[in-house]
Order: structure tokens, then C-alpha cells, then sequence
């Protein structure tokens, strides 16, 4: 919303700078995003008086003019179509420079010299008018300065105001801001308006058939009008604030909403059939064509304004293209009207057809400000377009707006706000914005709100007005903590965080990728019978769906990365990811946590050559954050994810599947456009790591007697994996045994074909005696008759 | 018969030579040793000399006295300072060269949004309120409705939304969790909801669809505005130093009353104006306010008898102020010659 300095102080007495206007208007709520002087793009410009003007002999649209500016005559050549004698107009003397850098010389125009330019006010900057002349007044004294005769130019500002303020979408409603905050009243004129005589309903009648849509609907008749520009006075406020002028009769409409916040509509009372307007919902597929010229198809939702046989205005959004007034028109009909909020939003969203009016409306206006609306209009139409208001107001206002009244607990608001203000400063405070304020007894006041604050309903919405208008700034910060309401940690949290001090603790960078995703990258990484969560506004294709794997998000990454020559990197990201079981609409959303290994392990460096990332780098990476995590012990199966290579695992934790790692295939790789094949990532489902976390430590006694490490090298057939060989140790090993780690593994010449070596290191320990030699040959003979039983292993040397 | 003085004087000079000698041949901790226990054990070479004494006169006893002590003390001393040498270098080599690279250890780092989120956290955790999380996919009811946005009201232009479907879309907020939390708890409330919210906004410098939030959520008897000034300030001083003031304006949203925007002093200028804060001296931070009793409407909490408020952040805000980013997209690219710098 758009205001200037001098329209407010038409309503308001202040003698506060611009600067300060801005910064009290935001510490009340009504933000200035800008604050700026109206420009004026020219120099050298002086007010001209036409003397003489004949047509050109050889062009009919040119004029030989000759201008006074003040002791002096020009000649000049003019192609407006109102360089008429008698006429002010500014005059751009010779090497003037007008908008857009246009240099004014003293050129031949047509064989004729010309020795400057007479002006429109486009071509000065100071409004779109662009037809003709700027007309100015018969008092402007010839020859004075252009800048001298307008004035200090206007200052705008441009403030954003909150849904919640409709009657801010005014400069009156801002003048009465400014009013309560100067401790200033507003001054709102008076308007009295001499009509002919006559019965209105000779004219015009209105009929409201939607009263829950239509709570009152206001009109007046005026004839003898004359359709011309607008006076420049108004032109150039309209623009100031970002209307384009139309005539005098359209502009008077906007000038008026601008001022007090009620939309008007002025119809051409030629084009209106019947005398009559009917308001009503519009008939489902009926097409209207707003004043735009966009053809609307309508349904139920949206209302009607009516003549007798058509549709003329699409209530509060628009007119019709069908009742715009016309040059030629001698008469006009000038709606203004309450409709009912929610209903014009609706429409204006439906139809992507928000206009000034329809933000007004959507917004609540005030019901009971509809005539005050309509007679300023009417008078300044009589006063700019020489017309006669005929007969009495119509007023049709089936659903009478009353205005609310709030009873507020003084104690209570203090509560709210922290503050310990007296009955009497809140009183105050609220009749500064005229609400009436009737002091009750004790502790109540009861404010009655006026119809121009719809906002405010309930005591909370007092107690907001009398913090801003109190002023934020007043109530001081109390910084004493209050003990009873301290809350204990989140153990989801507390572990998330672990999780990712674990994983970048193994060398992991973690990124932070959006969670939206193109289709194509996602499809191999939906669960089976699941589908993509789909947006249904996406920004574009590219961002179109939610992501259903966060290694999708890593690899996204490291094609980045890759795109920009840097090849080696650990990343890992926790975040949500999401999919839709097929035939459901009901969504599946979980966190995961992915890690992806992608190049070298290693660079080449002097103690030792480049090498790459395999597939046990990864699982390590799992057996380590799984450890940390509380979980010793895993089961593996293979992998049957599509985006696996043959390198790759489920891992199983208490029989439930919790995650997998493993090699990514070469098909999702050419689909991120990742040119080698070296790519290895995991990723869990991170609620399911939390489930089976170790929540508590306890501390297990270390033991005291010492321990006995015994190695152990077996050959086996080669196809037995060396996770079912430790397994079946670990069954075999009696209660002492504590720890098998594999430490050599060969295939080769020294071995028979068809055979491995496997080596474990096996280490023994009691928790009460020190065992003997004799108790661990026995040990190793049970595990090894039980190796040989189950595998055919045997022993290789000892 | 004693044996002559200058005889029992050369065997110990020769002794000690002979240490010497060996001394200076040990190259490794092992050799030392061995020296050691030759030498200054009790059965060793230089206490065995001791047994001299007898031998002598008893006039020049108190001179090999004196002089075997003197030997004891030097081998002593030198096996000691020897022994330090080793401490030191290990073994003796040719040459060693310290400024070779050091094997390569793999480093890993958080990501600036996350420390940046981490941080906010810690200060509220501090703070006594607890962590509390959501869904990023929210029934159109928790996002707005509840939060008093019903559909078909202007507050809805505020946020661009993207909708799933009527029923779903991808959070604009994490307001959501502040219901959940109200349905499943009853007060005293205490919480943030840290987490990634939507919005559609085309990506530029500083808009993402993508976007972190922190909000937070006080709820009991007699919470008062001042405190959410308190709570405000407090945690504006933890992030950013104890010099930095709070400014709070008056603002709308449907789910606060009174509604406020705040800003920080700017942290660069110190509210002296410049080019960051747009010489206003203030940094738009976000926006805060008491709870609306309409929402308390949705959770069932007796708006009579409770009193709240509720204040958000933008973490990319904070961040690209901290880190002073001036895109919010480099957060989202994950180039690492960035991540590194974390």
C-alpha cells in the first residue's frame, strides 16, 4: 500500500519529518519498506502560454504554436491534439533533458523551426498521461520554473500491510494512525451533497438475492456528466501511489478507494438494461468478460452484479467489459457496496484475478462506510466531471454490521503482556484508534470497536493494540528463568546428533541436499510397490517429488563435485525421505541415514600408491558406526535393492532388516552422469538404529586374570564364506573364548585347488582363573572337530 | 700384604675406560642395558671394585673411597644422559627428515547449517527447553488450520505452499510440531522444534525451497510477552555477544497475539548503520508473538487459565549473517572446496 505525505496531511496535522512518519508507522506495525521522493525527470522546463496556434499547412495532427514563457515568444511546432490557444502547458526550452535522457534542441520540424517541446505529463515523469498536454492551471504564472509552479515534490511510502489491517489499505486509515500515535485527531470532512429531486427508482432499483454474500449494496445516479482527463492534482497522486489514470469518473473511483478503503465501481448507466441491478450467485459455466477483456468461465461460488438482462460486474473482483463507462457517456451509475470476505477470495484465487478492489474486500471493508464512500465520490464527480447527483441514495443493507464490543480484564491484559498499566492509560489508548471506551467497574473496561477494525473481536486482540500502541519498545525483557518449566533432553535427538559426531568422526563430510528430487533420479530407489510422493504445484520437474533415499541426495553430491575435478570424498547426510505405498494415498515418511564412499582411500603419496575405495571400506564404515551405536552383532543377506551391485548386503539386526551397503550399479551411475565406477554407500533406516541402540552403559567387569591368544589356520573349501566359518567358531568355543578375528585370508599356489586358508586369531580368558595350556588344546580340538564337521575344515599348521 | 695404591688407582681408570669405550658403541636401548647391569649391578663391575678397598692401607682408603665414588657418580651419570638421548630420538639414524607429510587421516565435518542449527540448540537446551521433532510431509489441519489459518483467508498468501494433495502438504513451518506437541502434552510446554520446512520460492540469493527453521514454544500460567522478550534477548546475546540489542515491532501473524518481528543490532557496524543492515543499524531476524487463545482453542488448552508465546528463525539467516554467505544456494550445492572451510 502506497500513501504520500501531503494526501495524509490532509487528514492528519503532524510535523513529524518523512523519516520519522516511516519509523513510527513501523514500531506500530505498519511496516515502510520505502520511503522516497516523488522524481521528476526533467530541467529546463518553465510554464508556457500558448498565444497563437494554426494548423500546420501540410500536417493535420501538427500545430504552429506560438508560446510566451515571460517576455518572450517561441515558436513551436506541437503534435498534441489539445494545443489550443489560451492553453498553460510546459514548455522544454532548448537543451532541456526530459524522462528517459530525451535532449530538447530547437530543430525544423516539418519545414517550420521549433524551439522547444510543449509537454505531456509522461514525457516529464510525473504521470502515464501521455495523449496530450499537461494542462496547466490558468493561475500558473508564465515563464516561472515548472519545479517552482508543482512545488516540493510528494514523498511515498510504501508500506506492507499485514492481512489483518483491511482499514491500513487507506490513506485515511493510515492518517488515523499517525493521528493516535501524535496524539493528534483525524480529520475527516464532512460532505454534503445537494441532489436534483426526483425519485431514485425512476432510474434504478437493486435487488439482492445473495444476502450472505451481499451484505449491503449502496448506489447513487448521476447525469449532465462530461467524460475528459482527470485534473492532474488527482493523475498524479493516482500515479504517486501506482494507478494508472483513466478519465475523470474511473479515476475518481480509484482516488476514493485509495482515500477511505471502499472499492467503487462506476457503471455506464447507458449499457445497464431494466433500471435495475440484481445481485447473485452466477449459474455454474456461465461466462462473463471482465472489463480486462478476459472471458471468465464461472461457477456457483462466484456473485453477479445484474442489470435487468445480464451479468455486468463479477462482484468485487471486477467490472464488465459490457458497462465500461465510455467517452461519449453523459450518465453513470456508481456502486459501492459490502461483500462478504471469504466469497471474493475465493473467486479472486479461482479465477488468478486479484485486483485493488478484491484485496480490499477479501480483507473486510467497513459495512457501515459504504455511503460515506459513495457521496465523496459523487461530489468529486460533480466537482471534476460537471455532473448532477439525481435523487436520493439507494441503500439496500439486508445484513446490518454492528459494532463489537469487548469487555477487557485490565489485570489480565498486564498478565499478557508483562506490564503493570493502569485502567485509566489503557482507556486512553484505545480511544486514540476511537474505539469507545466505557469504564466499568473494578477491574473491566469494555471498548466498543468500531466496523472498520474487523480484527478486533476478543480481549487478546485489545491487549495487541495496546502493545503497539503502548509500544513494544516499553515493556522490558524479564530474563529470570522460571525453574518449574525446565524440560529433560530429547534421547532422538541426543542420539541423532551422536550419530552424525560418529559418522563425520570416520572422516564423512555431511552435506545438505534439497529434499525434493527430478522422478528420473529416484525411480530405482522406491521400496517395491511404492510410488513417489508427488507435489502438486511443483516449482518444475526438476524439483517434482520427494525424495525416496537419501543416497540419492549423496550421489547428487558427488556429481557435483565430480563436475568440478575434485574425485575423492566421504559424505553423509541424515534427513527424511518419503514414498507412497502403491494403491494408498496414505504416505510413508522416515528419516535415514546415508553414508557414500566415491575415488581414492588413499591418494599416491611417498609412503605408499593411490587406492581405491572397495567394497570392505563400506562395510567397515558399518561395522563401525555400528558398534559405536551399541549394536555388536549383525546379520548379513544379500542385498536385493535394485541399486546394488553383486557387492552388497542387507544388514539384519534382531531379524529385522535396519539398512544395507554395498557397490552402486553402473545404471544409477550413468543416470547421475558419474563417469567411473568406484562408488560405495550405505544407508539405514534411522529409527530402527535407534530402537536397537544401547541405550544405557553398564560396565562390564574387565577381566583380571590374563588372556591367552591362540592362533588358528584352516583350509576350507573356498565357497564357505568366512561369516558362517566365525559364526560356527564362535558356537563351538566354549564360554572363555572372547574374541575371533580374522587375520589372513588366501587363495593360491601354497593352497590345493579348490581350497582356502583361513586364519583367526582366537584370544581365551576366564573371568575367574587363568586357564591352562591343557583347557585351550581342548577348546581348539572341539572347535576344530566341529569346523570339520560342519565344513570338511582341517587344520593347515599349528 | 696390601696391594700398591697406584696399581688399584689403574685398574679403576681402566675400568672406567672401558665403560666409556662401550658406552659409546650402544646403539640401541638394549645396549644400554646391557651396560647398565655390567656395570652398576650389584654383582657389576664398578661395585665390585668397592671390594679394592680392603686391599689398600687404611690411610689411602678414604683417597679409593673418594675416587671410586667419583667413577660410580660418572658411569651413572652418563648411562642417565644416554638413556635421555634415546628418549628423545629412539635410535640413532643418519637422517631423519620431520618435514616429510604425515600420512593422510581422513577429516570429516558437520555442515555449516547443522553447526549453525547445533549451536541454536545447545542455547535453548540451555535454556531448559526441550528438542522436539515432526513429520516434513503435515495434514494441511497442522500446518495451518490449527494454527489458525483457516483455508480461504488471506494469511494464506503469506506462504507459498507446496500441497500434496487437499489433505497434505510439505510444511511451511515447524509450527506443526508446537501442535503435536500441545495434543500429546499438557503444560508447562517448554520446547523448540528445530527442522527443514518448504515454501515455494524460486531459488535465488536468498530464497530457497528448501529452508531450516527453528521455533519455539513456552506454554504455562502467567507467560507474559516480557518473558518472550527475555527468552529472545537472552538467546540473541548467546549467539551473537553480549553487546547485542533486541528490537521487537509490531506485526501479524494468525497464530500470535500480540505479533512481533524482531530484530537484532547489527553485528557488524554495531548498529551504527552499513551496507549489511541497510544503514537502518537492525537485522530483520524473524518473528515472534504470544500464542493466540484461538490455537489453544485446537488443543484444548483453557486459554482462561494458560498463557504462551511462541518465536521463530530462519537458520539460513543465521548462518549467512555468521559465516557471512551472501547466497543461500552454496549451502544447498554441497561443493566440498566449501565444506572444507567447516
Amino acid at each position: 500500500m502506497k500513501v504520500t505525505l501531503n494526501w495524509l496531511k490532509e487528514f492528519v496535522d503532524f510535523s513529524l519529518s518523512a523519516t520519522q512518519v516511516a519509523d513510527a508507522l513501523t514500531m506500530a506495525g505498519l511496516e515502510v519498506e520505502e520511503v522516497y521522493t516523488l522524481e521528476r525527470n526533467f530541467s529546463r522546463v518553465v510554464v508556457g502560454k500558448i498565444v497563437k496556434s494554426q494548423k500546420h499547412p501540410d500536417a493535420d495532427h501538427l500545430s504552429l504554436c506560438r508560446v510566451d514563457i515571460g517576455g518572450n515568444i517561441l515558436p513551436i511546432v506541437c503534435g498534441a491534439p489539445n494545443a489550443y490557444e489560451g492553453l498553460k502547458a510546459p514548455l522544454a526550452l532548448d537543451g532541456s533533458v526530459l524522462l528517459n535522457d530525451l535532449k530538447v534542441e530547437t530543430q525544423k520540424i516539418r519545414g517550420f523551426e521549433s524551439q522547444g517541446m510543449l509537454c505531456s505529463e509522461a514525457e516529464l515523469g510525473l504521470s502515464e498521461r501521455s495523449e496530450q498536454l499537461m494542462e496547466l492551471t490558468a493561475d500558473a504564472e508564465v515563464g516561472k520554473e515548472l519545479g517552482q509552479y508543482l512545488g516540493e515534490p510528494d514523498i511515498v511510502f510504501d508500506i506492507n500491510v499485514t492481512p489483518n489491517r483491511p482499514d491500513c489499505l487507506s490513506v485515511i486509515g493510515i492518517a488515523r494512525e499517525i493521528a493516535a500515535m501524535t496524539g493528534s485527531s483525524l480529520k475527516k470532512p464532512e460532505l454534503n451533497i445537494t441532489a436534483i429531486p426526483d425519485a431514485i427508482e425512476k432510474y434504478m432499483t437493486v435487488d439482492i438475492k445473495d444476502e450472505e454474500r451481499c451484505f449491503r449494496y449502496s448506489g447513487r445516479y448521476l447525469r449532465d456528466i462530461t467524460i475528459k482527463p482527470a485534473p492532474f492534482w488527482m493523475a498524479l497522486r493516482l500515479h504517486a501511489v501506482g494507478i494508472r489514470s483513466i478519465n475523470n469518473v474511473v479515476d475518481v473511483t480509484n482516488y476514493v478507494m485509495m482515500e477511505v478503503g471502499q472499492p467503487l465501481h462506476a457503471f455506464d448507466y447507458r449499457l445497464l438494461e431494466g433500471k435495475k441491478v440484481i445481485v447473485r450467485a452466477a449459474e455454474a459455466g456461465e461466462r462473463f468478460t471482465t472489463l480486462d477483456g478476459q472471458e471468465h468461465e464461472l461457477d456457483q461460488d462466484s456473485l453477479l452484479i445484474c442489470d435487468g438482462v445480464k451479468p455486468v460486474a463479477l462482484a468485487g473482483v471486477m467490472g464488465g467489459l459490457n458497462s465500461e463507462v465510455q467517452p461519449d457517456t453523459n450518465t453513470v451509475f456508481l456502486e459501492s457496496a459490502y461483500f462478504e470476505p471469504t466469497n471474493i477470495r475465493r473467486t479472486a484465487k479461482k479465477l488468478d484475478l486479484s485486483t485493488e478492489s478484491s484485496r480490499r474486500f477479501e480483507r473486510g471493508i467497513d459495512p457501515n462506510g459504504t455511503i460515506y464512500a459513495m457521496n465523496r465520490a459523487a461530489s468529486l464527480m460533480v466537482d471534476l466531471a460537471g455532473g448532477h447527483v439525481v435523487g436520493d441514495a439507494i441503500d439496500n443493507y439486508p445484513q446490518k454490521v454492528t459494532p463489537v464490543e469487548i469487555d477487557l480484564s485490565v489485570h489480565q491484559s498486564n498478565v499478557w503482556l508483562g506490564v503493570s498499566l493502569k485502567k485509566e492509560q489503557i482507556a486512553e489508548i484505545l480511544s486514540s484508534i476511537e474505539l469507545s471506551v466505557e469504564q466499568k467497574n473494578g477491574d473491566t473496561l469494555r471498548a466498543i470497536v468500531p466496523t472498520f477494525r474487523p480484527d478486533l473481536t476478543r480481549p487478546i486482540d485489545l491487549v495487541e493494540e495496546i502493545a503497539r500502541l503502548y509500544g513494544y519498545d516499553n515493556i522490558e525483557p524479564n530474563v529470570a528463568p522460571r525453574i518449574d518449566q525446565l524440560q529433560e533432553a530429547n534421547p532422538r535427538v541426543l542420539f541423532r546428533d551422536f550419530v552424525r559426531q560418529t559418522v563425520s568422526g570416520m572422516g564423512f563430510r555431511e552435506t545438505c541436499n534439497l529434499s525434493l528430487i527430478h522422478k528420473k533420479f529416484g525411480h530405482e530407489f522406491l521400496p517395491q510397490k511404492t510410488g513417489f510422493v508427488e507435489l502438486l504445484n511443483p516449482l518444475s520437474e526438476d524439483l517434482g517429488v520427494f525424495r525416496p533415499n537419501m543416497i540419492v541426495s549423496l550421489l547428487t553430491s558427488v556429481a557435483y563435485n565430480r563436475n568440478r575435478q575434485m574425485h575423492d570424498m566421504r559424505l553423509f547426510e541424515i534427513g527424511n525421505v518419503a514414498w507412497k505405498e502403491d494403491g494408498r494415498s496414505v504416505k510413508t515418511e522416515k528419516t535415514q541415514i546415508a553414508g557414500i564412499l566415491a575415488g581414492h582411500r588413499q591418494e599416491n603419496a611417498w609412503y605408499g600408491k593411490a587406492k581405491e575405495f572397495d567394497f570392505y571400506d563400506i562395510k567397515g564404515v558399518v561395522e563401525g558406526l555400528l558398534a559405536k551405536t551399541g549394536i555388536e552383532k549383525f546379520e548379513q543377506e544379500s542385498a536385493h535393492d535394485v541399486f546394488w551391485d553383486a557387492e552388497s548386503s542387507k544388514v539384519i539386526v534382531d531379524g529385522k532388516s535396519c539398512g544395507a551397503f554395498g557397490k552402486i550399479t553402473d545404471d544409477v551411475l550413468t543416470l547421475f552422469k558419474i563417469k567411473t565406477n568406484d562408488l560405495f554407500a550405505f544407508y539405514f533406516d534411522f529409527d530402527k538404529l535407534f530402537e536397537n541402540c544401547r541405550k544405557e552403559k553398564i560396565y562390564n567387569p574387565v577381566p583380571r586374570f590374563p588372556s591367552v591368544p591362540f592362533d588358528l589356520a584352516i583350509l576350507i573349501n573356498v565357497n564357505v564364506s568366512a561369516g558362517s566359518l566365525e559364526k560356527e567358531i564362535w558356537k563351538s568355543g566354549g564360554e572363555n573364548l572372547v574374541d575371533v578375528h580374522l587375520f589372513d585370508y588366501y587363495k593360491g599356489e601354497q593352497v590345493e585347488a579348490g581350497k582356502k586358508s583361513v586364519a583367526f586369531s582366537l584370544t581365551f580368558s576366564s573371568k575367574e582363573r587363568t586357564l591352562s595350556d591343557d583347557e585351550i588344546e581342548n577348546v581348539i580340538d572341539q572347535i576344530l572337530a566341529h569346523l570339520s564337521g560342519q565344513f570338511g575344515a582341517q587344520l593347515r599348521d599349528r | 700384604m696390601t696391594e700398591n695404591l697406584e696399581t688399584i688407582i689403574s685398574v679403576i681408570a681402566e675400568t672406567e675406560k672401558a665403560f666409556f669405550y662401550r658406552l659409546s658403541n650402544a646403539a640401541t636401548r638394549d645396549d644400554l642395558e646391557e651396560i647398565r647391569i655390567e656395570y652398576l649391578s650389584r654383582k657389576g663391575k664398578v661395585q665390585s671394585l668397592f671390594s679394592l678397598i680392603g686391599k689398600v692401607d687404611g690411610v689411602d682408603r678414604p683417597k679409593i673411597g673418594a675416587e671410586l665414588n667419583r667413577v660410580k657418580k660418572a658411569v651413572q651419570d652418563a648411562i642417565d644422559e644416554k638413556q635421555k638421548s634415546f628418549q628423545r630420538t629412539g635410535k640413532a639414524i643418519e637422517f631423519f627428515d620431520p618435514t616429510l607429510p604425515g600420512r593422510t587421516v581422513s577429516i570429516g565435518s558437520l555442515h555449516p547449517l547443522m553447526q549453525v542449527m547445533d549451536e541454536v540448540k545447545q542455547i535453548f537446551v540451555g535454556m531448559g527447553f526441550r528438542i522436539e521433532e515432526g513429520d516434513e510431509i503435515e495434514t494441511d489441519y497442522h500446518n495451518f488450520e490449527a494454527l489458525n489459518i483457516p483455508k480461504h483467508h488471506p494469511s494464506r498468501d503469506m506462504q507459498d505452499t507446496f500441497y500434496l494433495s487437499d489433505e497434505y502438504v510439505l510444511r511451511t513451518h515447524t509450527s506443526p510440531v508446537q501442535i503435536h506437541t500441545m495434543e500429546d502434552q499438557k503444560p508447562p510446554i517448554r520446547m523448540i522444534a528445530p527442522g527443514r520446512c518448504f515454501r515455494k520460492d524460486t531459488p535465488d540469493a536468498t530464497h530457497s525451497p528448501t529452508f531450516h527453521q527453528v521455533e519455539g514454544l513456552c506454554v504455562d500460567r502467567g507467560v507474559s510477552f516480557a518473558d518472550l522478550k527475555g527468552v529472545v534477548l537472552a538467546f540473541a546475546q548467546k549467539l551473537f555477544g553480549k553487546d547485542v540489542k533486541v528490537r521487537f515491532r509490531p506485526s501479524f501473524f494468525p497464530f500470535t497475539e500480540p505479533s512481533a518481528e524482531y530484530d537484532f543490532s547489527c553485528i557488524f557496524c554495531k548498529g551504527q548503520g552499513c551496507r549489511v543492515c541497510k544503514d537502518t543499524g537492525w537485522l530483520e531476524i524473524s518473528g515472534a508473538g504470544m500464542v493466540d487463545p484461538a490455537v489453544f482453542g485446537f488443543v484444548d488448552y483453557d486459554p482462561d487459565v494458560y498463557s504462551g508465546y511462541a518465536f521463530g528463525m530462519g537458520i539460513e539467516r543465521i548462518a549467512m549473517l555468521k559465516y557471512q554467505v551472501n547466497d543461500i544456494r552454496i549451502f544447498y550445492e554441497n561443493d566440498l572446496r566449501f565444506l572444507k572451510q567447516f
